[in-house]
C-alpha cells in the first residue's frame, strides 16, 4: 500500500512529505533503536516515541517507509531538517502508538 | 605517575534500587577492603550522598563527586565533578525536571540521604528512577559548563545503555570514553559494537549491594587522582592511560 494512502487513512501529519508512492509493507513499534536496527524490515512504517536525532540515521539504514511519532510528539527542527536531507519520511500522529499500530494493521490486512 | 584502581560507579542508599546498607561508612569499608584508590558514588539523578562519603573518606580512597543521570531519551550518563557545589546545583535542576511521581518505597525502594555517622538526613520524595526532561545533548553540555565530564553508562546494556537505546553513537566527538557493564567481555562488546574500538572503555562495579563493590574496576595511570588527569587518560594523552578489569561472572 502506498505511503500517501496510509498517511490519509491513519490521519498522519507529514513533516517531510517526500515519497508519496513509497510502498508500505508492514510496521514496527519500538523506542529502542538497537532493537529497530535488528528487527525492522525495509518498507516498515516505524512507530516510536524516541525523538533523538539518531532516529533518522536508523530509519535510513533500515530503509523504513517512514517514521511516525505517536501521541502528538514532535521532533525538534534539527531532526526534521536531517530527515529532509536524508530523504526519510517523517509523520506525527495524534493517536497513541497502540492505535496507530491498530489502524496500520487494519489498513494493511483488511 | 602511578596506577590508581578506580570504581567510578557505585550506588548508595539514595538510589531506590540500591540496598539500604549502602551507607557512606559501608561503601568506604568495602572500597578499602578491595583496594580501591579512587571511587565515585553515582546515584540516579542525585549527587548528595557523595558529599558524606567524601568527608568520611578523608582522602583514602579519593572520592569524586558524581551521579548517574537519566536523560529524556532514557539514556543513562555518568557525570563527574571535582567540587561539591556544581553537582548539587545540577541535582536541583534535575529534580525540577523529573516527572512528579512520588517514590513508593514498597514498590521502588527507599531514597535516603545518609551522613557520615549513618544517620538519615532526609528522604527524597520524588522518584529518582525516572528520566529528566533534558535531552542527552543538554545534559552533556550542562555538565561541561559546570566543569564536569560525562561518559555513558553500560553502553551495551538495557535499561539505559547509550548504544542499546540509541543504536549508534551521536554525531560529534562525544563520548571520548564509555563504560561497559561488569559482565561483558571487551571482545564481545567490540564485536557487537565495532565503533567501541575508537573509544576508551572503562568498567565499574555499578554496585547496588556491598558485596558487588570490587567485582569490576578500571586502573588509571595518572600523576594525581584528579578529573583533569582522568580526562587525559580518556584521551590517552601525556602518558596517561587506563585499563579496565576483566569481566565479572554474571550472577543468575
Amino acid at each position: 500500500m502506498q505511503l500517501a494512502q496510509i498517511a490519509a487513512d491513519l490521519g498522519l501529519e507529514c513533516l517531510v512529505p517526500l515519497e508519496p508512492e513509497r510502498e508500505v509493507r508492514g510496521g514496527y513499534c519500538s523506542d529502542l533503536l538497537s532493537d529497530v536496527l535488528a528487527h525492522t524490515q525495509p518498507g516498515d512504517l516505524w512507530i516510536t516515541h524516541q525523538r533523538h536525532l539518531n532516529v533518522v540515521a536508523v530509519g535510513k539504514l533500515r530503509e523504513v517507509a517512514g517514521i511516525v511519532f505517536a501521541r502528538g510528539l514532535r521532533p525538534s527542527p534539527d531532526v526534521v531538517a536531517r530527515a529532509q536531507t536524508e530523504r526519510v519520511n517523517l509523520f506525527v500522529s495524534p493517536d497513541p502508538a497502540f492505535e496507530v499500530a491498530g489502524k496500520l494493521y487494519r489498513a494493511l490486512h483488511p | 605517575m602511578r596506577w590508581w584502581r578506580a570504581d567510578l560507579h557505585i550506588h548508595s542508599t539514595l538510589s531506590p534500587c540500591a540496598s539500604l546498607t549502602m551507607s557512606p561508612a559501608r561503601i568506604l569499608n568495602e572500597a578499602r577492603r578491595v583496594g580501591l584508590d579512587l571511587i565515585a558514588v553515582c546515584d540516579h539523578n542525585a549527587a548528595e550522598n557523595g558529599r558524606y562519603v567524601r568527608r568520611l573518606a578523608g582522602g583514602a580512597p579519593v572520592v569524586l563527586m558524581g551521579m548517574e543521570i537519566q536523560t529524556a531519551e532514557e539514556v543513562e550518563v555518568l557525570a563527574y565533578f571535582t567540587d561539591e557545589e556544581s553537582p548539587l546545583l545540577l541535582q536541583e535542576e534535575l529534580h525540577r525536571a523529573l516527572p512528579d511521581i512520588p517514590c513508593d518505597p514498597e514498590l521502588f525502594g527507599d531514597q535516603v540521604v545518609v551522613d557520615e555517622g549513618g544517620e538519615i538526613v532526609r528522604r527524597v520524595e520524588r522518584l529518582l528512577l525516572s528520566p529528566v526532561s533534558f535531552t542527552l545533548a543538554d545534559i552533556v553540555r550542562r555538565v561541561e559548563q559546570l566543569g564536569g565530564i560525562t561518559i555513558p553508562s553500560h553502553v551495551e546494556r538495557l535499561p539505559g545503555g547509550l548504544l542499546a537505546v540509541l543504536g549508534l553513537f551521536p554525531e560529534g566527538d562525544w563520548p571520548v570514553a564509555v563504560e561497559i557493564a561488569p559482565w561483558t567481555s571487551l571482545a564481545d562488546a567490540c564485536r557487537t559494537w565495532p565503533e567501541l574500538r575508537q573509544r576508551s572503555i572503562v568498567r565499574n562495579s555499578d554496585a547496588h549491594y556491598p558485596a558487588e563493590i570490587g567485582r569490576a574496576w578500571t586502573e588509571f595511570r595518572l600523576a594525581s587522582p584528579t578529573l583533569d588527569e582522568i580526562r587525559n587518560a580518556f584521551r590517552n594523552r601525556d602518558g596517561r592511560n587506563l585499563r579496565p578489569s576483566r569481566e565479572a561472572k554474571e550472577e543468575p
